[in-house]
C-alpha cells in the first residue's frame, strides 16, 4: 500500500487499529479453506463511526474493503483480493445487552458464537445456529454468510434468528434494519442483508433472538453395515413425522479417523453412523426416541444407542464436531465440499461421490446435515503433489455437478465467496444475476466492499468457459409416502 | 388524443400475448381507482411479456392474485393495467419424500394445502382467506396469522421465488432444496414488498409433517396485564405452543359466525353473537399424543375454561385467522391497523389502543400474537356517530404515538377517504432511503403499484 495512504489511513482509523507489518499481514492471508491472498493491510473496527471514516476514506481514494470476523470461513469470502484491505471486526466483542422479557441479545459484530450462548445460559436461554466453528465464529461472520450448524434443522438457520442489524454502508452511512421487534412495516432488509457475504455493508450490531433451553435431550447413535440404510433412514425418519432437532452422518471412513482422534464411542466396523437428537417435553422427546429407534431398527440399523448422560452426549457430539480437525491427522491437506441435495437424493448422491472418488484415487470422508441434505464431503489429498491437488479440484467440481443435476444448491452454509464464484451461473441465469448485482449496486455501487465475491458480474458468466460435465441420473422423483 | 382508442389498442396489444379471452375490463374499484384494462397472463413469459407493453408505454401496473387484500396501502397515483396471476395455479413440483413443493403465484393456499394433506404434511400457515388468496399475494403482502406464534411467517418456510421486474426481465432467488445460500436472498426481498418490486410469478416451499392430534385449551383472564403475564409465563415454560394468541374482551364478539347483516354499520345486533365478554383470553393450542397434551393441560392449571378439538377447534382458529375481515363485514367503517412490537411492547400497544380509540369515539378488539408481537387491532366506529376521515387521522396519529419504540402500526384498512389525511404505513424501524433505492433499482419507471406502498 503506498505509505501517505497508509498513513492516512492510520490517522482515520487510529494507529493502533492498523497493522501494515507482513509478518502480521500473513496471518490473514487465509481463512479455513484453501485460498491464500495477502492484504496490503489489516484495519480493526472499534465502533461504527471509526469504520464509517475508514469506510468514506476508502471509497475517496477506492482502496477495496474486505470486510472479516474470525476468519473460519470455508469459500474465501474474507480473503483479501487486488490489494484490498482487510476490515476485522474481530475486537468489537461486547455483548452490549440481553433482554430476557424480549428474548434478544444485542451483540457486536466480534463476539463469538458460542460465547453469547455460554453467558445466556444460565437464564434457561442459548443462540440456537451453532455452525461446527462456534467456538472460534464470529456473529458478525455467521450474519455474513447466514450460518447453518447442526441444530438449525428444526429451528432455522442464521436470518431465522436475526431481528435488527446496524449496518455501515461503503459511502459511510450508518443505516438500521428492524429492531427487536419480529417484524417491522416496509422492505425486509435485515433479511436480505443476512447471507450477503460482505457485499453490502459492514455489520456494527445485531439483534438476535434467544431460544429457551428445552426441558429434555435425547441423543441417539444409530449404527449401520450399509450407506444406504443409513441414508433411507433418514427419508424415513422425516416421513415418520418426527423433526429431530438435529440429524448428522459419518460415514464409516470418517468415523474411524474421528475415533482414532478423540474417543467418542463410535464403533469402528460399521459403514455410517447417524446421529439424531431430539429436544423438547419431556413427554414428547420420549415418544419420538420411541419413534426413530423404531424407525432406524426398521431400515436395517445394527443398533441404536442412546446416551444415558450428559457427558455420554457431549462424547457422541464431540466427535461430530471435531471430525474437521481429525482428518488434518489423517492427510496433509483435504478440501471441504458443501453442496445441497434434496433428502431423497441423499443414497444415490453417497454412491456417486465414492465412485468420483475411486476414479481419481482420492480418498473421500462424509460429515454432514443429512436431515437437510447438505453434504460435506471431505477430499483428502497431498498439497505437494500437484497432480492430486488437480484431481481434488475436479473432484469437487464433479460432485458439484450431479448435486446441481439433481436440483440441489452449490453452497448450504458455507458460502459462495471467491471459491464458487464461478459456479453461480450454472444455478442463475443471466438474468438473475444481473438483477443481484443490480441490488449490490444500490448498496455497494463501485463494488470496494469485497470484490469479486458471491454475485459474478455478468460479463464474468459469458467468460466462463465449458459447461459442467454432465451427470447421468434417474428422474427426480420423490419417494411415495 | 383520446382515452378510448388507446386502450382499444393496448386491449388488442394484450390480446395478441395472452389471446382475447383474457384481456377484460375491470370492475373493481381499488381505493377509489379503477383500472381500466385487465389481463390474466398464463405463464410467466406472458407475464414478461405483459410487462413490457407497459413499461414501453409507462402504464401503472397494478399486480393481483385473488385481491383479498387489494385495499391495504396507500391511494393509487394511477392505475393503468391490473395484471393478474391466477392462471398460474400449477404445482409444478412436490416430493413428499423431500419436504418440499413448488407452485405457481396464482395456485390458492388452499388447494396447496390440499394437496399436502393427501401425504400428512402441511405449511403451517394460516393467513386469512385460506381458501381464495393465493400464494403469490400472500406473499406479497406477507400475510400470516396464529400459526406465525410457532412457525413464523412465509420467509421462514418459502426456500425459492421467482418474479418479473417491472420492463420484462426475469428472475429468481433460491432454488428447491431446504438450505440454500447461493446467491442473495431474494426471498426475503420480495416477501412483504406489496407487489412494487417485482411480479411474484412462482415460489418453492419447504413443507412438514401435520400435527396428528391438536388440541386448544381457552384461558380466562380478567385484564389484559393478567393475560400477558399469563402469556409469558406459557412462552416460558417447557411447553412449545403451536398458537399462544391474546383475545380482547371486544374481540370475542367477532370470533364466532357473523350474524345475519342487517345493516353493516350496526353495532350492536339485537341478538348478540356471543355474551358480551370482559375477560381476556389467551388460547393455547398444543399438538402432540394424549400423554404430553394431558402434561399441557397440567401446566396450565386452573386458567383454562374451555378445551377445544376437532371440528370445534378448527373452526375457531377459522375464526380467529379471520378476525380483520369479520371486523370489515360487520362494520363497514372499521379501521384494522396491524402492529408489529416486541414481546414486551405489547402491553403498551394494548394500552396505546384502550385510549386512542375511545378519545375518538371507536370501540377496540384486539388479537395478537404474543411470541411474536404480532397484534391485529380493530377500531370500531359507534354507529350513533359516522367517524370523519379527520377522526381517522387523528385516532392514528394519537395512537402512534403511545407506542414504544421500535414499534410500527400500518393501517391495513380504513375507508379510503381517510387515507388521504394519512400515511397507512407509518415510521419502521428499517433505513427508508434504503429502500427507496431498492425500489429505484428494481423498478426505475415506478411503474408497479405506483403510490401503494411506502417506496
Amino acid at each position: 500500500m503506498n505509505p501517505s495512504l497508509l498513513r492516512q489511513l492510520k490517522k482515520v482509523a487510529g494507529a493502533k487499529s492498523v497493522l501494515d507489518r507482513r509478518e502480521d499481514l500473513v496471518l490473514y492471508e487465509y481463512d479455513a479453506g484453501v485460498q491464500k491472498s495477502l492484504p496490503s493491510a489489516v484495519v480493526f473496527g472499534e465502533n461504527a463511526q471509526q469504520i464509517s471514516r475508514i469506510m468514506r476514506f476508502c471509497a475517496e481514494n477506492k482502496i477495496a474493503v474486505v470486510p472479516r470476523g474470525a476468519g473460519t470461513g470455508l469459500s474465501g469470502g474474507a480473503i483479501a483480493v487486488d490489494h484490498s484491505i482487510v476490515l476485522s471486526t474481530a475486537r468489537m466483542n461486547k455483548i452490549l445487552e440481553v433482554d430476557l422479557p424480549n428474548l434478544r441479545a444485542v451483540v457486536q459484530p466480534g463476539v463469538v458464537n458460542l460465547e453469547l450462548s455460554n453467558y445466556v445460559v444460565q437464564h434457561g436461554v442459548y443462540y440456537a445456529p451453532d455452525p461446527s466453528s462456534q467456538r472460534a465464529c464470529t456473529i458478525g461472520g455467521n450474519v455474513a454468510e447466514n450460518s447453518g450448524g447442526p441444530h438449525t434443522l428444526a429451528l432455522g438457520v442464521t436470518v431465522n434468528h436475526v431481528t435488527g442489524l446496524e449496518i455501515v454502508l461503503p459511502d459511510g452511512r450508518i443505516v438500521e434494519f428492524g429492531g427487536k421487534a419480529q417484524d417491522s412495516t416496509g422492505l425486509d432488509l435485515a433479511g436480505f442483508f443476512v447471507g450477503s457475504e460482505g457485499t453490502l455493508g459492514v455489520t456494527t450490531k445485531i439483534t438476535v433472538k434467544l431460544t429457551k433451553l428445552p426441558e429434555s435431550v435425547a441423543t441417539l447413535l444409530a449404527i449401520y453395515n450399509t450407506v444406504e440404510d443409513a441414508a433411507n433412514t433418514v427419508v424415513a425418519i422425516t416421513q415418520s413425522g418426527v423433526t429431530p432437532a438435529a440429524l448428522e452422518m459419518l460415514d464409516g471412513w470418517l468415523l474411524r479417523a474421528v475415533e482414532a482422534a478423540v474417543h467418542a464411542g463410535y464403533p469402528l466396523d460399521s459403514a455410517a453412523v447417524l446421529l439424531i437428537e431430539l429436544e423438547g417435553l419431556k413427554e414428547a422427546v420420549e415418544e419420538q426416541a420411541d419413534a426413530v429407534q423404531k424407525v432406524c431398527m426398521q431400515q436395517g440399523a445394527r443398533e441404536v444407542r442412546r446416551a444415558k448422560d450428559e457427558a455420554q452426549r457431549q462424547a457422541l457430539w464431540l466427535g461430530r464436531k471435531t471430525a474437521f480437525g481429525a482428518i488434518g491427522r489423517v492427510s496433509p491437506s483435504y478440501y471441504t465440499q458443501d453442496a445441497v441435495i434434496p433428502r431423497t437424493k441423499v443414497p444415490v448422491t453417497l454412491a456417486e461421490i465414492d465412485r468420483i472418488g475411486k476414479k481419481y484415487g482420492l480418498q473421500i470422508g462424509n460429515v454432514f446435515h443429512a436431515g437437510d441434505g447438505n453434504l460435506h464431503p471431505l477430499i483428502l489429498f497431498d498439497g505437494r503433489d500437484p497432480e492430486q491437488t488437480a484431481n481434488s479440484k475436479k473432484v469437487g467440481k464433479e460432485i458439484m455437478s450431479f448435486c446441481l443435476s439433481l436440483g440441489g444448491s452449490i453452497t448450504g452454509e458455507h458460502g459462495v465467496g471467491s471459491e464458487k464464484i464461478n459456479l453461480m451461473p450454472y444455478m442463475f441465469s443471466e438474468s438473475d444475476l444481473e438483477v443481484m448485482v443490480r441490488l449490490r449496486n444500490v448498496f455497494n455501487p463501485d463494488s470496494l466492499l469485497n470484490p469479486h465475491k458471491l454475485i459474478p458480474e455478468t460479463r464474468m458468466c459469458r467468460e466462463i468457459t465449458g459447461p459442467l460435465p454432465k451427470a447421468v441420473v434417474e428422474p427426480a422423483t420423490g419417494l411415495p409416502v | 388524443m383520446s382515452a378510448a382508442p388507446a386502450i382499444g389498442t393496448l386491449q388488442q396489444e394484450l390480446a395478441a400475448i395472452v389471446g382475447a379471452a383474457h384481456v377484460g375490463t375491470p370492475s373493481v374499484e381499488i381505493n377509489g381507482v379503477t383500472p381500466p384494462v385487465s389481463v390474466e397472463p398464463a405463464s410467466e413469459d406472458e407475464i414478461a411479456a405483459v410487462l413490457r407493453v407497459a413499461h414501453q408505454r409507462e402504464l401503472v401496473v397494478v399486480p393481483a392474485g385473488a385481491m383479498t387484500q387489494i385495499q391495504t396501502g396507500g391511494i393509487y397515483e394511477r392505475a393503468d393495467l391490473l395484471l393478474q396471476t391466477t392462471r398460474l395455479n400449477d404445482i409444478r413440483h412436490y416430493d413428499p419424500g423431500d419436504l418440499t413443493i413448488g407452485v405457481g403465484a396464482g395456485l390458492r393456499l388452499g388447494e396447496m394445502q390440499r394437496a399436502l394433506a393427501e401425504h400428512q404434511q402441511w405449511i403451517p400457515y394460516d393467513p386469512p382467506n385460506i381458501e381464495s388468496a393465493t400464494i403469490g399475494g400472500l406473499l406479497a403482502t406477507s400475510a400470516a396469522g396464529p400459526l406465525k406464534a410457532s412457525a413464523g411467517g412465509p420467509r421462514d418456510f418459502c426456500i425459492g421465488i421467482q418474479f418479473v421486474l417491472a420492463e420484462g426481465q426475469k428472475g429468481k432467488g433460491g432454488g428447491r432444496v431446504v438450505k440454500n445460500v447461493a446467491g442473495y436472498d431474494m426471498m426475503k426481498l420480495m416477501i412483504g414488498s406489496y407487489g412494487s418490486l417485482a411480479v411474484i410469478t412462482g415460489a418453492n416451499f419447504k413443507v412438514f409433517p401435520r400435527p396428528r392430534q391438536t388440541r386448544t385449551y381457552v384461558c380466562s383472564l380478567a385484564s389484559s396485564a393478567e393475560a400477558l403475564s399469563f402469556a409469558n409465563t406459557v412462552l416460558r415454560s417447557p411447553m412449545w405452543p403451536m398458537c399462544l394468541e391474546l383475545v380482547s374482551p371486544g374481540a370475542q364478539e367477532y370470533l364466532c359466525d357473523a350474524p345475519a347483516a342487517v345493516d353493516p354499520d350496526h353495532y350492536v345486533p339485537d341478538h348478540p353473537a356471543v355474551k358480551p365478554a370482559s375477560q381476556w383470553q389467551v388460547v393455547v393450542r398444543m399438538a402432540g399424543s394424549d400423554n404430553i397434551l394431558a402434561r399441557c393441560r397440567r401446566e396450565l392449571g386452573a386458567a383454562v375454561t374451555r378445551e377445544l378439538e376437532g371440528a370445534a377447534e378448527e373452526q375457531f382458529w377459522g375464526w380467529v385467522r379471520q378476525f380483520e375481515y369479520s371486523l370489515l363485514q360487520r362494520h363497514r367503517n372499521a379501521m384494522v391497523v396491524q402492529v408489529n412490537t416486541s414481546i414486551q411492547g405489547e402491553a403498551a400497544v394494548l394500552q396505546a389502543l384502550e385510549k386512542a380509540a375511545p378519545d375518538f369515539n371507536f370501540i377496540a378488539a384486539a388479537v395478537g400474537r404474543v411470541p411474536t408481537g404480532n397484534l391485529i387491532l380493530g377500531f370500531l366506529p359507534l354507529s350513533v356517530d359516522p367517524p370523519s376521515a379527520m377522526q381517522y387521522a387523528n385516532c392514528v396519529s394519537q395512537f402512534r404515538g403511545l407506542l414504544p419504540a421500535g414499534s410500527s402500526a400500518m393501517v391495513a384498512h380504513c375507508p379510503k377517504e381517510a387515507k388521504a389525511h394519512f400515511d397507512v404505513w407509518g415510521t419502521t424501524p428499517t433505513d427508508l432511503q434504503l429502500m427507496k433505492a431498492v425500489k429505484h433499482a428494481l423498478d426505475p419507471k415506478n411503474i408497479l403499484n405506483r403510490g401503494k406502498f411506502i417506496v
